[in-house]
Formats: structure tokens, sequence, C-alpha cells
């Protein structure tokens, strides 16, 4: 208990909350109707990936990792600008966002 | 001087094709200029390579420019005897068909800019050396005709009948976009067993190199010939018109409009052709040798089966396709001999049948615009307001047929000549018999069309041709009856090569590959 | 290179092509006529020189030029070849051509300009492949020379182009010549693959040795019209009067001949060939005659006698002996081109074709009406004339050679030839006075020149047997045998039948009305027209329905097959983001539990 309190968890606490994370996410996409909680499921996703990135980098001793967590993190916040955007959009047009209604790619 | 010449001929229509996209639409007849200009260059530049061409030398006018070079892809181009005869034709029906379509009304820029693309491709497969940029300017060549065919095409209305009866509503057939669609179709479904062949010898050889001499050199597995040959020959049959894969000619070329007839049935199912020749007999030549009977047989059934066909058709540019899928078969029946004879006839008859079904195209266009029809039992005593229309078309037939004094007989000649020695002597006869069914289609249209009384009230617009129409006449009967009287001006040249590749061929098979 | 030879073939050549491609003075027929007659005449006189030359022994040999080549080598040649045949032959081609086209300039006179200026075209065109043929140093440019007049008698047939019934029999000709032609280039390429040239000269392996003439002799059958391939040419009789003198009656269908004298060598090596020949030769020579007998169509007897009297050259080709066979092919190109030229003359007075429309033309149109009587008696056989010389000849030769059946059969042709020229004669020049005779006056002088020049070769062209002697080094002296007593016998028996049933001017038929029904009803032309009709065409059309419904019914059943499968696999495409992010999902899964079995 001591060990963990001087050197925080270790690389496999830390993968596993990622890997909850990730399937929680992936979970929620799967599942959700709403395009705003669909849109939160990806967030989710894209953090357990940063976590990983992040986690490594701590254990391995190489900055990259955080350097590109960053990145992720930029274009996650783009990602969900755009997305947003298009939810915005989708409202306007069908006056609900459902992601069950919108079938128009249909074979 | 060390001009590129080849270069030249081959980009001079892309290049036409470019400038084309600046000028307006309005401008027809400066559309019309930028067309026949880039043809003339083209057609001056191969008559110069003709002229220069030592027999014997190999290639020749070579050029080379890197591409990929990493996995060998090298824009290389250069002429063999083969390569400078074909090229000549093309430049020769290029420079035809820039003319017959003088009066085109509707979208002609664009139609120009197409028409160019295509025959870029065409030149292009003619001089490579390079097997991957061969393939390249294959598929440049075949797909404009999809736009040409379905924007411009003609519709044709098909009786409903036969055990496929339900198709017909479904499929649209006999529309113009059905017959580009079908012809696209089935020339893409051939280039992929041509990519699975081209690929197999990249691999087999194992050169990391598409050079095309360098492949020749290499020699392949007794196994993968058994396999890459025949889908070289379908693949690239589909294009020559080879039995079953010919259905989409009659269709296409009947909707196409005329200089896309006269380029694709004078000179595109020619690349199929030589394709096959060059490419797979030449390069896999154990394959070639197991397949031959098979390619003869089949090029027989071609023959026969195309003339015969031809001859119950009441449609003229029906007639003409069909002819085009006989005499092609003709051109196959010459490779699948594997003797020198054969070869060169096989050659030639792409040379020849090329201006025969040029101007037979032409002719066909010019008497559908003035009589809106195409009906031959309709028509009748033509002779009377169209009488150079009728004397054209009576030597484009009378080449048809095989009349000595024309190309057509040089190269049937040749080819009958070489089945007889080939693995199945009957070969021949089939080959004469569809000579001579060929005269009885032929004769019975011209006969059907000028001759007799009339010609009908209806037809009110009839006269001979007028201006730019008689270049292309004039040049196809020229050239038709030149190379008819002196064979020798290409015929040494594609001997030459001929020798020299079949000579490799036989070699190689007979030492089982290995060289 | 023989410039005189040559020459022959150059000036028929400038005015092909002069009139070929200079469009006005093909339009003003006049003057076409006259460069074409002018250059048939010059060529004449080149040939009567060369033969002078020949005879002097200068100038024979041939002169060839390289034309196809293959593996490096040349396997084909064109030039000339000169000798005592050719040189003679040449004679009668251009002394004929040149009447026959001076004829014309009377005869279609009333034609338009533009047809006429097409005419004397072809014509010039003519005497170049008749003239190539003739001079051909190997049978390839034989062939070629061969085609061409073929081409040419296409063309002139379908003179009247805008008559149904002479496109149609323009195009028969072509295509049953064709038809037989193919058997020619097969032998053609046999010849090439045995021999590696050709060359007649070079002797064919004896397992070919048959193969190849016989081959070669189907062409000729078709081309000299041998039954039962002789249907073309009573037809081509839609074509001029002239041309029907020209090609179809002394120089075209002769190639046949021709040919067979030229290659020999070829056929004399195989012995069963040369027999049936003879019995073909014979049965043609009776099978015409007899049809000849009923046929009131001027032009159609003398259609028919012509089959007969090529009949009786193959026969005697046959029989071994050259020289009888080529002498007759001179004397009858004289003979029949005059009685031609002297129906055109009828023709031409009396606007019909039929005999009994010229009845008691006698009277207004003597002279021509001398001059074919001269061409019939030629025929018939009377002593003296150029008829009975070569055809004593042939009979001659065939009793040497022991073939009785077919000699008994030339004598009962020549017996009936004798009869159906007596009873032409008869009919239209003595018969009762028809509606078409009254207004007939006497033809123009550009018409009777051009006949009485030819009547004196068919006249005194029987006297010529030693010089033709000369050309196969053989003795020759006339004398009258029996056989040759038994054909004057024939001929005046025939005369003198013809004349008891139709000297009376009675409108006898020649023969019971069974056979004549028969005869007319054409058997032979039934034969190959149900062939056509019920063989060729049937197949054609069902090929051409199998071709779009069936083969192409497949390719579009294909295409449909994908469409098809395409119908069932858009059922995957739910356009739910959600199940598409499910497949990725899976697919990630795949890979990974992939490389986990791969891992272990």
């Amino acid at each position: 208990m001591n060990e963990l309190l001087a050197n925080g968890p270790g690389l496999g606490a830390w993968l596993s909350l990622a890997g909850l994370l990730f399937c929680i996410g992936t979970y929620g996409l799967l599942t959700r109707k709403n395009l705003v909680a669909v849109l939160c499921s990806l967030e989710l996703m894209a953090n357990a990936v940063n976590i990983n990135l992040v986690a490594f980098s701590r254990f391995h001793g190489d900055e990259l990792g955080q350097v590109f967590a960053l990145f992720s993190i930029a274009l996650t916040v783009a990602e969900v600008a755009v997305g947003l955007a298009i939810i915005i959009l989708v409202y306007r047009q069908r006056q609900g966002i459902e992601i069950h209604e919108l079938t128009d790619l249909r074979g | 001087m060390n001009l590129p010449l080849l270069s030249i001929i081959v980009f001079a229509p892309l290049v036409a094709a470019l400038v084309l996209v600046f000028v307006p639409s309005s401008a027809r007849s400066t559309t019309r200029i930028v067309a026949v200009a880039s043809a003339i260059v083209s057609l001056i530049g191969s008559l110069i390579v003709a002229v220069g061409f030592q027999p014997g030398g190999g290639y020749q006018f070579r050029e080379k420019y890197p591409i990929i070079e990493s996995i060998g892809i090298n824009l290389e181009l250069g002429v063999d005897g083969w390569g400078v005869s074909l090229l000549l034709l093309t430049s020769i029906i290029m420079f035809a068909g820039s003319f017959a379509t003088w009066t085109l009304k509707e979208r002609d820029k664009e139609f120009y800019i197409l028409l160019l693309a295509l025959v870029c491709g065409v030149y292009g497969v003619f001089v490579s050396l390079d097997l991957f940029v061969f393939f390249l300017f294959y598929e440049i060549a075949v797909l404009p005709m999809y736009l040409l065919i379905g924007v411009w095409g003609s519709t044709k209305k098909v009786a409903e009948a036969g055990p496929f009866r339900f198709l017909f509503r479904i499929l649209d057939i006999g529309g113009k976009e059905y017959a580009a669609m079908k012809l696209t179709l089935m020339l893409l479904a051939g280039s992929a067993f041509i990519l699975a062949g081209i690929l197999a010898m990249y691999d087999a050889a194992g050169l990391r190199s598409f050079s095309i001499e360098a492949l020749e050199a290499a020699s392949y597995p007794r196994g993968m010939q058994m396999w890459a040959f025949p889908a070289l020959w379908l693949g690239f049959g589909t294009l020559a018109g080879v039995f079953p894969f010919h259905t989409w000619s009659p269709d296409g070329h009947a909707s196409a409009p005329t200089a896309v007839s006269m380029l694709h049935a004078g000179v595109l199912m020619k690349l199929g052709a030589f394709g096959v020749m060059r490419v797979g007999m030449v390069m896999l030549p154990e394959g070639a040798q197991a397949w031959a009977v098979v390619v003869g047989i089949v090029a027989v059934i071609n023959v026969v089966w195309g003339a015969m066909a031809a001859m119950r058709q009441t449609d003229l540019k029906y007639i003409i396709a069909y002819s085009s899928v006989s005499h092609m078969g003709v051109v196959m029946l010459g490779a699948a001999t594997l003797t020198i004879e054969g070869w060169n006839g096989a050659i030639y008859q792409m040379f020849a049948h090329g201006l025969m079904t040029a101007l037979f195209f032409a002719l066909v266009g010019l008497i559908y615009e003035r009589a809106h029809d195409r009906e031959i039992g309709n028509m009748g005593g033509f002779a009377k307001a169209m009488p150079a229309i009728a004397v054209f078309f009576t030597i484009a037939g009378l080449s048809s047929l095989g009349m000595p004094g024309l190309a057509g007989f040089v190269a049937e000649l040749m080819v009958f000549l070489g089945a007889w020695k080939g693995p199945m002597a009957w070969w021949a006869l089939a080959g004469i018999f569809g000579a001579w069914v060929t005269a009885v289609y032929v004769l019975r249209a011209s006969r059907a069309i000028f001759w007799g009384q009339g010609p009908p009230e209806r037809y009110t617009d009839l006269s001979d041709p007028k201006g730019p129409e008689w270049v292309a006449l004039v040049v196809l009967t020229a050239c038709l009856i030149l190379f008819g009287l002196v064979p020798g001006l290409i015929l040494v040249d594609i001997d030459q090569t001929t020798t020299q590749y079949l000579q490799l061929a036989l070699d190689a098979a007979r030492s089982g590959g290995a060289r | 290179m023989n410039a005189t030879a040559l020459a022959v073939l150059v000036y028929p050549l400038l005015s092909f092509l002069l009139l070929g491609l200079v469009w006005p003075l093909r339009q003003n027929g006049r003057l076409a006529g006259w460069i074409s007659t002018l250059a048939a005449v010059a060529s004449f006189l080149g040939s009567l020189r060369l033969l002078w030359k020949v005879l002097e022994g200068e100038g024979v040999g041939s002169a060839t030029i390289p034309w196809l080549v293959a593996d490096g080598k040349v396997i084909a040649e064109l030039g000339i070849h000169v000798d005592g045949i050719s040189a003679s032959m040449l004679v009668v081609v251009t002394l004929v051509a040149a009447c026959v086209q001076a004829y014309s300039l009377g005869y279609l006179a009333d034609e338009p300009k533009a047809d006429l200026g097409r005419y004397f075209t072809w014509h010039s065109l003519f005497i170049v492949a008749m003239g190539g043929l003739v001079l051909a140093p190997n049978l390839l440019q034989l062939f070629l020379a061969w085609e061409l007049v073929g081409l040419c008698s296409y063309l002139l047939i379908g003179f009247y182009w805008r008559k149904p019934s002479a496109g149609r029999a323009a195009v028969k000709a072509f295509w049953v010549t064709k038809f037989a032609d193919m058997g020619l280039l097969l032998g053609l390429i046999v010849l090439y693959a045995t021999t590696g040239s050709f060359e007649w000269s070079t002797p064919v392996p004896a397992a070919w040795a048959v193969v190849v003439p016989a081959l070669l002799f189907v062409g000729v059958m078709g081309k000299s019209a041998q039954v039962p391939l002789h249907i073309w040419l009573p037809d081509a009789m839609e074509g001029p009067t002239p041309v029907s003198a020209l090609l179809h009656a002394a120089t075209m269908v002769a190639a046949g001949v021709f040919l067979i004298v030229r290659a020999y060598p070829l056929f004399e090596a195989a012995p069963p060939l040369l027999l049936a020949m003879t019995w073909i030769g014979a049965v043609t020579a009776l099978v015409a005659a007899v049809t000849a007998v009923v046929q009131d169509d001027i032009k159609k007897v003398l259609a028919y006698s012509t089959c007969s009297q090529l009949g009786f050259m193959i026969a005697a080709l046959g029989s071994g002996q050259l020289m009888g066979g080529y002498f007759h092919l001179t004397t009858h190109a004289f003979f029949k081109a005059l009685l031609f030229l002297g129906a055109g003359a009828a023709i031409h007075a009396t606007h019909s074709n039929s005999i009994h429309q010229m009845g008691g033309l006698w009277r207004s149109t003597r002279f021509s009406a001398v001059l074919f009587i001269v061409g019939a008696a030629a025929l018939a056989g009377i002593p003296g004339l150029a008829g009975f010389f070569s055809k004593d000849l042939i009979l001659e030769e065939l009793l040497h050679a022991g073939q009785y059946g077919p000699l008994a059969m030339l004598l009962l042709s020549a017996g009936l030839t004798a009869f159906y020229m007596t009873r032409v004669v008869a009919i239209a020049f003595f018969g009762p006075a028809s509606e078409g005779a009254a207004h007939a006056h006497e033809s123009p002088p550009s018409m009777l020149l051009p006949m009485t020049v030819l009547m004196v070769p068919a006249v005194l062209a029987g006297l010529a047997g030693p010089l033709f002697a000369g050309l196969w080094n053989q003795p020759y002296h006339f004398a009258l045998t029996p056989v040759g007593g038994l054909a004057t016998l024939a001929a005046l028996s025939g005369i003198g039948l013809g004349v008891l049933r139709y000297g009376t001017r009675s409108w006898a038929s020649p023969l019971p009305e069974g056979p004549r029904r028969f005869i007319l009803s054409a058997p032979i032309d039934s034969f190959w027209l149900a062939a056509w009709q019920r063989g060729l065409q049937p197949v054609a059309r069902g090929i051409g329905w199998v071709d779009r419904y069936v083969v192409d019914g497949l390719m579009n059943a294909v295409g449909w097959l994908f469409l098809l499968a395409g119908e069932k696999v858009r059922a995957l495409q739910t356009g739910r983001a959600q199940d598409y992010v499910l497949g990725v999902l899976m697919g990630v899964l795949a890979v990974v539990a992939y490389g986990l079995v791969g891992a272990a």
C-alpha cells in the first residue's frame, strides 16, 4: 500500500483504466440513440487512448507520448467542434438528433 | 537533331486536348483546327518514324523517362516493325477521323477532347516498352469510349426475343447507354485478366522491372505460363472481339458516332490483337504453343460466325460491325498459326482492316447522316444521288472480301498461307470460306443500297460528300490501294520483327522456357 | 524488262488512270470512249509487235519484281512472262477488246454520259487485268489478275445498275465465280505449302500431286463456266452485249482454259484429274448445247453455246493435248465475239432479245446479218472456216487419246451446235416478219466496222494451225480424217435438220414439250438456289439469332447476375452509423484474434 502511495498506480492499472473507459465508450457508441451521447462516447474512447499514451510515456520515460497526447487532445477538440456543428445542422433540418433516423445512406 | 519523336506523336493529342479545354465551346472551327493540327503533327511524326525505321534494327527511336524507379516503372518508348506499321495506321485513321465528324453539332468540344485522349492512349500502347505504361495507355484508350458512346451515340430498338427475353426491359437493351455500359464493363473485365497476367509476369521474372525487354528475356515457369497466357488472351482478346466475348462490338459500333466507330473498329480492336501477340505470344511462348490450337479454333469460329451473322443483318452499321468481328478473327487466326507468314499476315491484316473498316464506318456515317436511316432494306438506287460514296463503298467492300490490288488481299493471303502450315491445316479452308461469305454480304449490302431504281422519294437529303469529308475518304482509299499494290512498304519492317520474335518464341518453347 | 510487252499493259493502264482520276473526262462519256478505244488499239498494235518479235525468237523470258516477303525471303513476285502463248493470247485479247470498244461507241451511244464514262474506265481496267493474267510469270499473279477480271465482269454486267435483274446477275456472277475461286486459292496455298513457291513448273510432291491441280481446276470450272458451276454465265447476259462479247465469250471465260495451259506441268502429273476434266468438258459441251437449243433469247443461245465450246476446250486439255484446246480458244474468241456483236446489232435494231421479235431482219439489216451468218457458220464448223479446223483438231486428239465416250458426246454437241445456230439464223433473219424488224435499220458504221474487222480472223484463223503447232513444237498438217469427216457430217446434218425444221418459216418447237420444259426450268440453277435458300441462308439466320439472343443474352445474363447479387448484398448497407461501427469493431477484434492465434 505504501508502494502504491509512493509511486502511484503501476502501468497495468492505468492500462486497465484506459481499457475500461474504451469499452464503456464503445458500448455507448454502439447503443446510445442520441447523437450527443454518441459523441460523448466517442470522447471517452479518445481519452482512453490518451491515457494510454501518457501512461506509456510515463513508464517508458519517453516524452514523445505526452506530445502525442496533447496533439490528440487538440484534434479531439476540433473533432468535437465539427461533430457538434453537424449535430446542430441535423437538428435544424430534422427537428431531432436520433441516430436511428439518419439512414439516408441505406443501400 | 534528336527530337523525341515518339513522345511528340503520343502526347500531341493530349496537348491538343488540354488546349481545347481552354477554347470556348462556341469557337467551333478553332476546335476542329486544333484537333486536326494535332492529328497532322502525329501523322507527320509517324511518317518520319516509318521512313527512318531501319528494318532489323530492333527497337528504335527510343526514349526513357523514370516514373517510379523503385519498382521499375519507366516511361520507356520505342518502336519495332509491328509498332511502326500500327503507329502509321493510327495516325492515318485519326487524321481521317477528325475530318469525318466535321459536321458534329452537339458538344463538339468535349467530343474532340475525349477523342484526342483516346487516341493518345492508342499511340502509347503501340510504342510502350514498359508493361506498366503499356497497361496504363491501354486503359486510357478504353475508358473515353464510355462517354463517347453514352453521350454522342445513337439508340437502336432491338426486338425482344430469345431465352433471355426478360432482360430487355431490365437492361434497356438497344439503348446507347446500354451499349456504352456493356462495352466498358466487358473491356474492363478483360483488363482485370490482363492485369493479373502482367503482375504474374512481373512477379515470376523477379526483376523488379516492368521493362518489356527485360521481361522478354526472362524465363517463366511452365505452370505459370499455362494460366497466364489464357488470361492475357481472354483479356486482350475481349477487345479484339474474340468469340464469345465479341458481343460488345456490334452494339458498341452500331451505337457509336462516326469518328468513334472509325477509331474503335479501326484501331482499338487492334490493341487487343496486338496485346495478345506482343505480350501473350512473344513473352509467354510455351503457353502460346500449348494454347495455339484453342486460340486458332476460336479464331476460326470468329471468322465464320462473324461473317454469317453479318449476312443476316439488315442494319448497315451492324453489318460492318459484324464484319469487324469476322476480320479480327482473321488476325487471331494468323497469330494462332505461329508461323512467319501467319504473323506477318496478322499484323498486315490489322493494318488493312483498320483502313478498310475506318473507311466503311466513315461511309456509313455519311450515308446515315443523309438518309437518316440504317435499314438497307429501305434503301436502293442511292448511286444516282451519291455516286462517289458508291464508289468508295465498293472499294472498301472489295478490300474486305479480299480483292487483289487492295490491302485486304495481301493480309488474308498471308494469313491463309500461314494457316495451312499451322497446327491445323483446315483453318485455311475455314478462313477462305469466311472470305467468300464476306463477298456475299458486302455485295448484297452494296446492291441493296446503291443499285436499282430509286432512290425512294422520302430520302431528300442524299448527296455526295462535301468539303472536309472528302479528305477522310480519299486518304483512306488511297492508302488501301497503295498498300494493296506495294505491300513491301511496311511488310519488310513487319517481317523483320516477326522473324526475330518468332525465332525467340520458338527457341524458348523448344528449350522448355529456359533461355 | 521487255518494253514491248510492258507497253501493251501501259496504254490501257494510262487510260484507266486518266479516266478513273480525272472526273470531268469520265463524265464526258464519248471522249472517255475514244481515249479508251485508242488505248486498246495501241495495245493491240503493241501486242502484234510483241508476237512478231517472239516469232523471230526475241524477247522471250520473264522479268519479275519482289512482292511479298516472309522470313526475309521473297515468297511472291509479280512481273511479265513473254513467250509464244502469252504473245498470241495477247493479240487475241487486245484485238477483240479494241473491236468491242469501238463497237460500244456506237452501240451504247444513247446511254447516260456518266455511265458511259464508267463503262470505258472498266474496259480499260479489264485490258490491264487480262493482260496481267496472260503475261503472268507465276500462278499468284495469274490469280490476282483472275480476280480483277472477275471484278471487271461484275462491274460491267452491272452496267445497267438501275435494272434489278442486272444487279442480281452481276452479284450472282461474282458469288459463283468467287465460290469456285475458293478452290483456286486453296490450291495456291497448298502449292505454296508443298513447294515453297507459286511457280507452275515446280513439281508438287506425289502426295499432293492430284490435290493441287484439282483445287485449281475448281476455280477453272467457275471462271470457264463448266457444269455445274456454269449457272452465272447465262445470267451474265444482263450486261451490255459488247461486254458479253469481250468478257463472257472471247476472253475472260477462256482464262480458265488459259490457266490449265499455263499450269499444265501440274495438271500433267495428275492423270485421274485429266480424265475427269475430259468428262466434265464433254458433259458441259453436251448439256449446254442441248440447253441452247431451246432458248429464245439470242444472247442466251450464244451464252450456252459459249459454255458448250468451253467444254470442248476443257475436254481437249483433259485428253492431254494442249494445242487443240488452245487453238479452239483462239478461233472461238474471234467467231464468238463476232456472233455477239452481230447479235448486238440485231438487238440494237429491234430493241428486243427474243429471236422471234427479230423475224425478217434479213431484209432490213443485210450487212450485219451476213456477218452474223459467217460467225454462225464458223461456230457450226463449216469446212474452211475457223471453227472447223480447231474443232476437228480437238476431236482428232480425243480419238488419239482413246476417249471414245467424250468423243461421241462432243460429236453430238457439234451437231447440236450446227442445229441451234441454224435455228437462230432461220428464225431471226429469215423467219416471219415481226413488229421489231419492220422498223429496224442498219447499224451505224462504228458498229459495222469492228464487226468486219473481226470477221477476217473468224474466217481465216483456222489457217493459223501451223503457227500454233510451232508453240508446242509439234507437227501439224491438216488432213481430213474419218473423225473430221464425221464432224463435218454432224455439222451438215445439224444444219440440214435446222433448215428442214425452220426453213419453212414455221414456229416449230425445237424439242418435245416435256423435255423443253424441263430444260427451261434450269434444274442445276434450282439446285444451287435451294442450297442457297435452304442451306446457307437459314444457317446465317440461325447464327445471327443465336448471336443476338443467346451469346449476347448470356453476356447480359452475367451482367444481370451481378445486379441481382448487388440487390442481395445491399441489405448489409443499413445506413445506420452504429451498424458500421459494429463492423469496424468486429474487424478489429478479428485482427486481434488473428494476432493472438498467430503468436501462440
